[in-house]
């Protein structure tokens, strides 16, 4: 074949470590064969080897070259093995792919986050990005939604999140028990509590397709311009190059042209929330 | 670069004859139902140029229905294909874009276009579900032919249209015994192309272009996709046979192999998530995507056109979908 890199061959990475996150999510550290770049928000193909491949945002800092984290909910047969990798396994990657966070619009604003279950792994990578430039930006709000607290992921990270000055954590679950101490509801009730400035600041939403729509709907309501109100919207990211078709949303092909969107950009295109 | 020379038919399939060492030469052959690609060999029967569109379209021979895109390939067999339509030529503009695009260019597919040497045809005569003057493409070729061909009275009119073909004009020129084509000769490719154009607008007199087609797609109510779809079996047809439906599934082999197959928006769960959640779980919704796509969305983001007209996606619906006739009660009731 020409000298061109093959754009389908994936990198080969090895497991470094597995960290069960809740009872249908896990993390994977993979050490790559090389340096691997990727900027918040892009997403990668993860190959498991003659099985299949799955599309993932990481969950890490993007400042870091060396190891990449994917967090993965077992949701369909790719995923189921993916959840059996054991330290030392080796997979691939292919990417990174598509447009991530606008990180140049988001400057000098306060930012709030929506995010619910496992859409909590982009927003991750982007709370990296935000620390390492926190002296950018004026406030971070995240707001976190799950199903119970045990399906809350990230736990450590987020006591430490805690500690960063100019963030702010809110959780709620949709069914809290005894040892719950934050707030029970689904996820947008959150934004009821939140002090911002609408005017100067940007919105990213990430998660299931229902909470996306209502979070987003909801931010609307608020004030929030259609234009500043960022999804990353998840479809079936196949070849992750614009060619395959399987995640065209209109006239989007999502691999390519996002999958992080403003509304504005995507609010005419059909399904977007399906 | 539009050299032109007329050479007799019987010299023709000698010149032909004396590539087949170097390239796999593929002609269209009547089947006694329809023209297909076939082989070329010395003894081969039933050659016939000037037809309208093969039953497959030309991209079979850039996007094959499964092909390994990830291992190197050591040997590129050189292609000649000859008697391509100008809906099948034109088609690959848009599967240039898609494939080419420079920050990802698909090698498998640069490969197999590289290597491949492509000579269009006039065409005489049309099948009756031909559009593409509709769609503002003429019956003979126009882009994307190294060279071009029409067969009249026994001989062969070869014109260059580009290195590739030039380097073909000369082989042919220094073996075989040629001749620059007289006026007479000329003005009779010129008359068969009006004859065949005429034929086209006889036959599409009422169906709306590219561009108005878009609209009245985009103004349509639901009720003409559920009506329309109903005979619809998601078998795929219409895309897979179409000249410029590109989508394909990557599937996974051993040592992370991948293997490039030929897919379609009409089949269930083509844009299903793991989560479960499909946009195209309803089959008028899968029906209307396709033409969505090709008449709406394409035509926003790429420069060249999504449907060329040949009108195969009509002639392989066991559905017996026309996408014409649908077109024309959308047109009738604006």
């Amino acid at each position: 074949m020409s000298d061109q890199v093959n754009i389908y061959k994936p990198l080969r990475a090895k497991v470094e470590k597995v960290i069960a996150e809740s009872p249908s999510i896990k993390s994977f550290v993979l050490l790559p064969e090389t340096e691997f770049s990727f900027r918040t928000g892009e997403f990668i193909e993860l190959t498991i080897n003659g099985y299949g491949e799955a599309p993932f945002t990481p969950s890490s800092s993007p400042l870091e070259k060396k190891k990449i984290e994917v967090t993965v909910m077992k949701a369909g047969y790719v995923t189921e093995r993916i959840h059996e990798l054991q330290k030392g396994d080796v997979v691939g990657i292919r990417g990174p792919f598509g447009r991530g966070y606008p990180l140049d619009r988001f400057y000098g604003k306060e930012i709030v986050i929506l995010g619910g279950g496992c859409g909590f792994a982009p927003i991750r990578s982007l709370l990296y990005n935000l620390i390492a430039e926190k002296d950018k930006f004026e406030k971070v709000t995240l707001c976190y939604g799950a199903k119970t607290p045990e399906d809350c992921i990230y736990k450590p990270f987020v006591d430490e999140l805690r500690k960063v000055e100019k963030f702010e954590v809110l959780r709620s679950v949709d069914k809290a028990d005894e040892g719950w101490d934050e707030k029970e509801g689904v996820v947008t009730v959150l934004l009821d509590d939140i002090q911002v400035n609408i005017a100067n600041s940007v919105a990213v939403v990430c998660g299931p397709p229902v909470m996306m729509k209502f979070g987003t709907f909801k931010l609307l309501e608020m004030g929030y311009p259609e234009h500043d109100i960022f999804l990353s919207m998840e479809k079936n990211m196949s070849c992750g190059l614009g060619k395959c078709g399987h995640c065209m949303m209109g006239k989007y092909y999502v691999c390519k042209d996002g999958p992080v969107f403003t509304y504005e950009e995507i609010k005419d295109q059909p399904d977007i929330w399906k | 670069m539009n050299d032109v020379l007329e050479i007799t038919r019987d010299n023709w399939n000698l010149f032909l004859a004396s590539l087949l060492d170097e390239m796999n030469i593929f002609v269209p052959v009547n089947n006694g139902y329809s023209t297909e690609y076939k082989l070329f060999t010395s003894d081969l029967e039933n050659v016939v140029y000037n037809r309208p569109i093969p039953v497959t379209p030309l991209k079979q021979f850039f996007l094959p229905v499964k092909e390994n895109v990830v291992i190197n390939k050591e040997i590129h067999n050189k292609k000649l294909i000859i008697g391509i339509p100008s809906c099948d030529l034109a088609g690959l503009d848009l599967l240039d874009e898609i494939y080419l695009d420079e920050r990802f260019v698909d090698s498998a597919y640069k490969d197999n276009r590289d290597h491949t040497i492509l000579i269009g045809t006039d065409c005489h005569d049309i099948r009756e579900n031909c559009h593409c003057t509709s769609y503002g493409i003429e019956p003979y070729p126009e882009s994307n032919a190294d060279a071009t061909l029409a067969a009249i009275d026994g001989k062969m009119i070869f014109t260059v249209k580009s290195d590739k073909g030039s380097a073909l004009f000369d082989r042919c020129r220094k073996s075989f015994p040629v001749e620059k084509p007289g006026e007479a000769m000329l003005k009779q490719v010129q008359q068969k192309r009006k004859e065949t154009k005429d034929k086209l607008a006889a036959q599409n007199q009422h169906l709306p272009d590219y561009a108005a087609t878009g609209d009245l797609i985009k103004r349509s109510g639901e009720d003409i996709w559920i009506r329309h779809s109903s005979t619809c079996v998601s078998c795929g047809a219409c895309a897979t046979i179409c000249p410029t439906c590109t989508c394909f599934l990557l599937i996974d082999r051993p040592d992370f192999e991948k293997v490039r197959q030929v897919d379609a928006c009409q089949y269930p769960g083509f844009e299903r998530i793991a989560a479960g959640e499909d946009p195209l779980r309803k089959k008028h919704v899968r029906f209307r995507n396709r033409y969505m796509c090709k008449y709406v969305w394409k035509p926003e983001t790429f420069k060249s056109i999504a449907c060329t007209g040949c009108g195969r996606c009509i002639d392989c619906c066991i559905g017996n979908i026309s996408k014409n006739k649908i077109f024309l009660e959308m047109a009738a009731n604006s």
